[in-house]
């Protein structure tokens, strides 16, 4: 008689996942007793480490880093590395959240030492190179994330209901922190340094976020969703006074203002209705093109000059037109045969931009587009000249800054009110579902035209200004890659979010500039990052809280966001 | 006339490149509708495996055409295969159940990753690799039209895959479970068919008809470069949607009527050459627009 053992025919299936969870289960368990001396001498070894020398004495760095690494001392990313191993002294309390704000936290010490290891190993040449501060730091960090492993499971941390002034507050603290983080990121000359910043600011994000402090945020900007507002303006207004008239990061902010707002209207037509638009740069080209050949540019084939006031809503007008002409008789597809066609619009947009010679000079393009000037009775104000207010100089670059600001806030006010609409319901109910939209009576041509005329408009508006701060426009600006840009800003940010939008149009574009040793592996880092966002949080950093649903099981808990867990209402 | 017939030639040989690279197109969209934006950058990673390999070949079978194409193709293929299997495996299937958007999103990821990586190997790829000229030179008359015996070999191998892969799809076994996971995927599960193994089953016979075009592409023209597959692959979807997608003798005719109309309207429009790309695209819209289903399709059902 055979008997079948209840364990022996079903066998699990032996792959290097299998391996990994096996031998982190078996860490664990060792080290659980032990979790109040590991996690104490992480802390300890980590901050030991974080004075110590990180290089030897006398080796010759030929990269850049910051300070002289060989002495003892706190400074760069060994003051980032103190912070995050102080801490972690939250593991010694019982709250909530601890557990995967240690994670975050250790993860971070030790992506941090892990990489300067490395770039000292690499710098020196060597071991021979690297101090004992590196070893301590990888240790330290090593230990830190065992004795995070052994933490308890706890749920995110939920603050109790704050009084006025304390919501007021978190906004405040937030927003002001955000910017001072910003400004001293900006600040940090030497790539590695900045590195390390980014990711100890990462994770201190996220584990202020596990406990709770992101759920506070929206819990505040919910309920004082003006005031929010208001003090993100503000903030944004204060960043050039910060820059003390330094011009370089005003040029790269005046253009990340313009892709946000470009990508806040691709975000209507993605994020909202749900069509995959991948020609868009065209409509963000076509108000360029109106905007380089009505100012009278030293280049231009057309000697026109229109005031800027007035080309601003004839370049969004002409965009949107052409973009109405073209949805018309195509959104009728579904929705990746959509993707191809305006993918194709893309195409032949740049294609006749480059053999339409006679207005748009071909591939040579419109050079020497003047700055704006304000018309006398509006003040006369000049773009193209630096101002001093509050005794900052601001760089002329700032203007065009401001003037996104301006153009960002238009954008949101047309986002916000849309999305709270019966019409914005109405693009939702088509994204999850367009025969089910139509069966219960939404005119799904109308709103998808409309979504996709909205989105045409408020890129030809942005394109305006685009060109006037650029100087130039030429076709080859506007290929596919630039359309693809767009769209990962706006999926990297969060589809159908406003603040995601912006996030990731910063960060696609404001990131390459400050890592410049990773030009060349820009565009492959970014295939990359779509990809393994698709796979790991493909509502984006900055999830609506609708999106998260449709994208995850709602079985699934909270083990599929690993991120910030930053979200934003829809 | 003659150079009616000329052009004619011309866009037969341009149309069977095309028609081979949207056989991929439309098996993978035939089984999990889904548009694999890579695609063409798996025609080009054929034509570029098809080159590492000719330059690290002894040069007496460099010289000798007969022993180094064959060579290049498997290469090639190889090449193109192993790509698109890790694409489908790392990429595409943990999404096999998720919102539409999020595959063809990854799809432009993988595109992008595919493209950069090949320049970052290759410095200096901004321009044009030279691709040996592997084909047979040469070539004869009729009625004042040349045909170059390049053209033919290009023609007669893709034909002959084409057929080949016909048979493949209707008369092996494992053909009849691509067919039966086309029409319905989890049915055919349910009778047994490992729809996993079919689906890369139909990225490998893709690649490899791809990176055989791609080859071929490169040996007739004498030069790949590394975003070669982006504009191939637009064109190529093109023709998968005019012959209907999803239905493979459609495809290959789709192909051939694109090449054909891409080669008249350089001859006979004016700056034909400059609007070179252009027609593909117009003639996408214009189908999908009039004829969603393609010239040959048949109704294509919504899944949900």
């Amino acid at each position: 008689m055979t008997t079948i053992g209840a364990t022996g025919d079903i066998r699990e299936r032996r792959t290097l996942r299998s391996y990994v969870a096996q031998g982190r289960a078996a860490v664990r368990r060792t080290a659980t007793p032990y979790r109040m001396p590991l996690l104490a001498g992480g802390i300890g070894v980590t901050v030991v480490a974080s004075v110590l020398p990180w290089a030897k004495r006398g080796v010759n760095f030929t990269t850049d880093l910051a300070g002289d690494l060989s002495a003892a001392g706190i400074g760069g990313h060994r003051l980032y590395l103190l912070i995050l191993a102080l801490l972690c002294l939250i593991g010694f309390t019982k709250v909530d959240g601890a557990r995967r704000a240690l994670l975050g936290l250790s993860i971070g010490a030790l992506v941090i030492s892990a990489y300067m290891f490395y770039e000292l190993l690499s710098a020196g040449g060597g071991l021979g190179a690297v101090g004992v501060g590196a070893w301590l730091g990888v240790v330290g960090s090593l230990l830190l994330l065992v004795a995070a492993d052994t933490t308890r499971e706890s749920p995110r941390l939920v603050w109790p209901a704050l009084p006025m002034v304390g919501d007021l507050a978190v906004i405040v603290v937030a927003v002001g922190g955000l910017l001072a983080l910003l400004v001293i990121g900006l600040g940090i000359e030497a790539e590695s340094q900045f590195l390390s910043f980014a990711v100890a600011v990462g994770a201190a994000i996220a584990a202020a976020s596990s406990l709770g402090a992101s759920l506070a945020l929206r819990t505040a900007f919910d309920r004082y969703r003006l005031f929010g507002y208001f003090i993100c303006l503000a903030a944004a207004i204060a960043f050039p006074f910060t820059q003390d008239g330094d011009a370089t990061w005003m040029a790269v902010f005046a253009r990340v203002g313009v892709f946000a707002a470009a990508a806040i209207g691709l975000n209507v037509v993605v994020g909202l209705a749900g069509l995959l638009d991948l020609g868009y740069i065209a409509f963000f080209g076509i108000g360029g093109y109106v905007a380089a050949l009505l100012s009278d540019a030293i280049f231009t084939t057309v000697h026109v000059h229109v005031p800027f006031i007035l080309v601003i809503p004839l370049g969004a007008m002409a965009a949107g037109a052409i973009g109405v002409a073209f949805g018309a008789p195509t959104l009728r597809l579904r929705g990746d045969y959509l993707a191809i066609v305006t993918l194709g619009f893309g195409e032949i947009f740049r294609i006749v931009a480059i053999n339409y010679t006679g207005l748009t000079r071909g591939p040579n393009g419109i050079a020497g587009i003047p700055d704006i000037k304000l018309p006398p009775w509006l003040g006369g104000f000049d773009f193209g000249s630096p101002h001093t207010l509050f005794g900052v100089l601001l760089p002329f670059q700032s203007n065009y800054y401001f003037l996104d600001i301006v153009l960002i806030a238009v954008v949101m006010l047309v986002f916000a009110r849309l999305n709270d609409s019966r019409i914005g319901r109405g693009w939702i109910a088509i994204r999850e579902d367009e025969l089910a939209a139509r069966a219960m009576g939404i005119n799904t041509v109308a709103l998808k035209l409309l979504a996709f005329g909205i989105g045409a408009t408020l890129a030809g508006g942005a394109g305006t200004i685009n060109v006037h701060i650029g100087e130039a426009i030429e076709p080859n600006a506007y290929q596919f890659f630039a359309s693809a840009l767009l769209l990962s800003a706006v999926v990297l940010g969060g589809m159908g979010t406003v603040t995601g939008a912006v996030l990731g149009a910063a960060l696609l574009i404001g990131l390459p500039e400050k890592l410049r040793s990773f030009q060349e592996w820009r565009l492959f880092i970014f295939g990359l990052a779509l990809v393994l966002l698709m796979r790991f949080r493909p509502e984006g950093l900055i999830a609506s809280r609708r999106r998260k649903l449709e994208f995850h099981d709602p079985d699934e808990g909270a083990a599929g966001s690993l991120g910030t867990g930053l979200e934003e209402p829809t | 006339m003659t150079q009616f017939f000329q052009q004619l030639d011309n866009g037969i040989v341009l149309g069977a490149t095309y028609a081979l690279i949207a056989l991929g197109y439309t098996m993978v969209y035939g089984i999990i509708q889904l548009i694999n934006f890579a695609h063409g950058d798996i025609f080009m990673l054929g034509a570029f495996g098809g080159l590492w390999i000719f330059n690290r070949l002894p040069t007496s079978m460099q010289n000798n055409h007969v022993v180094a194409l064959p060579i290049c193709l498997v290469v090639g293929i190889i090449w193109s295969v192993i790509i698109a299997v890790a694409m489908e495996r790392f990429a595409y299937r943990p999404l096999r159940n998720a919102p539409r958007l999020a595959p063809l999103i990854t799809a432009i990821g993988v595109s992008a990753m595919i493209e950069e990586g090949t320049r970052l190997k290759y410095p200096g790829a901004k321009a044009p690799l030279e691709f040996p000229a592997l084909l047979p030179g040469g070539g004869f008359t009729v009625g004042g039209v040349t045909v170059s015996w390049a053209q033919v070999t290009v023609v007669v191998v893709a034909v002959a895959l084409m057929i080949a892969l016909q048979a493949f799809v209707q008369k092996s076994r494992t053909g009849r479970a691509m067919r039966a996971t086309a029409q319905d995927p989890d049915t055919a599960q349910l009778m047994g068919v490992d729809t996993n193994r079919v689906i890369v089953v139909t990225f490998v016979l893709g690649a490899a008809l791809a990176a055989v075009a791609g080859v071929l592409q490169g040996a007739r023209l004498g030069s790949v470069k590394f975003d070669d597959g982006f504009v191939a692959g637009l064109k190529a979807f093109t023709a998968a949607v005019l012959g209907g997608i999803g239905n493979i003798a459609g495809c290959v005719a789709g192909g051939f009527i694109l090449g054909i109309v891409e080669v008249m309207a350089i001859q006979y429009l004016p700056n034909g050459s400059g609007y070179k790309d252009l027609w593909a695209f117009v003639v996408l819209i214009l189908v999908l627009v009039f004829k969603p289903t393609g010239l040959f399709g048949e109704q294509v059902v919504e899944r949900a």
